[in-house]
């Protein structure tokens, strides 16, 4: 997370109406990235989970019933990875609002 | 004498005010989730009340939020005293209970302002106020707040959906309730952090202002205990009229858009703040709600509801500026007039309960969509 800092520094030489642009930019991008970032990764998370199960959902939307199988190992396997990422964020959070830890 | 007893005052309706922030602001955090079913509206509120009374006790940097430079005070500037203290807070008081009467989400901290800034320019003159620190920090944010959230939940609410084959697969319905109960206890404890910390300043500045306190000094221990648990009371009584709207009249939320919206939110709020442009928590979640609404095939959002929380985030700050301003002109006269603004205030506060009581809006009826909203429910249902 090192990027928005030095980007936020180089940016912030120019100002308007007394408000600081470049930080503005940068507060929309690095808040528009994490937040897409963890919301697709989350959703991604659980639409692994509903693989292989008996109602799991086409690209269409329509349900594809009746063939149950098994999930495959590695798809358990990355969707809790994808969970992981969201709990990482979290824990980010975490620190960012508890001043003791800075 | 005279001291003691405004300095009792100032430090009453700071509380009342602190109060009032808590139950207003329960809808940031927790309206998605309860109208999304994820958290029974008592479960919410109780989580939520539990987050601020922590964050109250986390952030121990005494909170120099309330002047910001925007009051002028010092060698050069004016004496700010406790009646203008008072009289700032009287004006946030009676804003936050109208529009929490009104059910639209505002900003405790711009009504706060207002309130202070309609008060010192009685109290002291146009020359107290820095507009140019008041349209960088305030009111220009207030512009970008939502516009920014609205367009995160936007394309995150389109992700979650594109991703979960429109939320159709199985078990997705759980899983966005179950993270979006995390989300939005980040929200509320980054709220508890900031918003308590407002009104610890206003009475460690009150303080300081009467004598009671040596300049330079953080907040007493018993300023902190008690600002804590009157945000945490707020937070627990909750503001149901203003948790309907967010949750259920901008939209009707659904669990992936609640999940978007509120993890849009916290990133908003978080990475704003540790990046030192702090965007108001209130039009951050209102801005993502719509966001939300925008982001699901066929939802609808109800712009005219939108129009009216954008109206009220136009007339917070001068609104409270006004009432701000009038109980300062009553107030600084003497004691006695401060204790006659005190009763009109009071008597104005029982009024709004009592009119909020004719249709009231409790835990049990939270969820309820307004009268009309029908075919928004329809809509969205035949969206799934």
């Amino acid at each position: 997370m090192h990027t928005p800092s030095v980007l936020a520094a180089a940016a912030s030489g120019g100002s308007f109406l007394g408000v600081d642009w470049g930080a503005f930019v940068v507060v929309f991008l690095v808040s528009f990235a994490a937040a897409v970032v963890i919301v697709a990764s989350y959703a991604l998370g659980l639409r692994l989970l509903a693989v292989g199960s008996d109602d799991d959902a086409g690209a269409d939307g329509a349900l594809t019933s009746g063939r149950q199988g098994a999930r495959p190992a590695g798809v358990t396997v990355g969707a809790y990875a994808c969970f992981a990422l969201g709990g990482a964020a979290v824990l980010y959070g975490l620190y960012l609002i508890i001043p003791q830890f800075h | 004498m005279d001291v003691f007893v405004t300095v009792a005052l100032v430090v009453t309706i700071a509380l009342f005010f602190d109060f009032t922030n808590g139950f207003h602001d329960t809808a940031n955090a927790m309206a998605t989730s309860v109208a999304t079913g994820a958290l029974k509206p008592r479960v919410a509120v109780t989580i939520s009340a539990v987050l601020n009374l922590v964050g109250a006790f986390l952030s121990t940097e005494v909170a120099k939020t309330i002047s910001q430079g925007i009051i002028r005070e010092g060698d050069n500037g004016v004496e700010i005293s406790p009646s203008i203290i008072f009289a700032g807070l009287v004006g946030a008081v009676l804003w936050n209970l109208t529009t929490w009467y009104l059910g639209l989400p505002s900003s405790s901290t711009h009504a706060l302002f207002g309130g202070l800034i309609g008060a010192s320019i009685i109290g002291a003159g146009f020359g107290a106020v820095d507009f140019g620190v008041l349209l960088s920090k305030v009111v220009l944010p207030a512009l970008f707040s939502p516009l920014v959230a609205g367009a995160v939940a936007l394309v995150a609410t389109f992700a979650a959906y594109r991703i979960t084959r429109q939320a159709r697969s199985r078990g997705s319905d759980t899983g966005f309730r179950h993270g979006q109960t995390v989300s939005a206890s980040l929200v509320s404890l980054a709220h508890g952090t900031n918003d308590a910390q407002k009104t610890m300043g206003v009475i460690t500045l009150t303080l300081i202002a009467a004598g009671y306190q040596p300049s330079g000094t953080g907040p007493q221990f018993w300023v902190i205990v008690t600002c804590g648990l009157a945000i945490s009371v707020g937070t627990y009584v909750g503001g149901w009229r203003i948790m309907r709207t967010v949750g259920k009249r901008i939209t009707d939320v659904q669990p992936a858009q609640g999940f978007a919206a509120e993890t849009s939110s916290a990133a908003t709020i978080l990475i704003s703040s540790h990046l030192g442009f702090a965007l108001s928590t209130t039009q951050v979640t209102s801005g993502a709600v719509v966001g939300s609404g925008l982001g699901k095939k066929l939802a609808v959002v109800h712009w005219g509801v939108v129009g009216k929380i954008a109206t009220a985030w136009v007339f917070t700050l001068p609104a409270a500026a006004l009432v701000g301003g009038l109980t300062a002109w009553l107030a600084i006269t003497s004691t006695t007039g401060l204790i006659v603004v005190a009763v009109l205030a009071a008597a104005g506060a029982a009024t709004l309960f009592v009119l909020a009581r004719r249709h009231p809006v409790t835990h049990e009826n939270v969820n309820e969509p307004a009268a009309g909203n029908e075919a928004a429910a329809e809509s969205a249902t035949s969206g799934r």
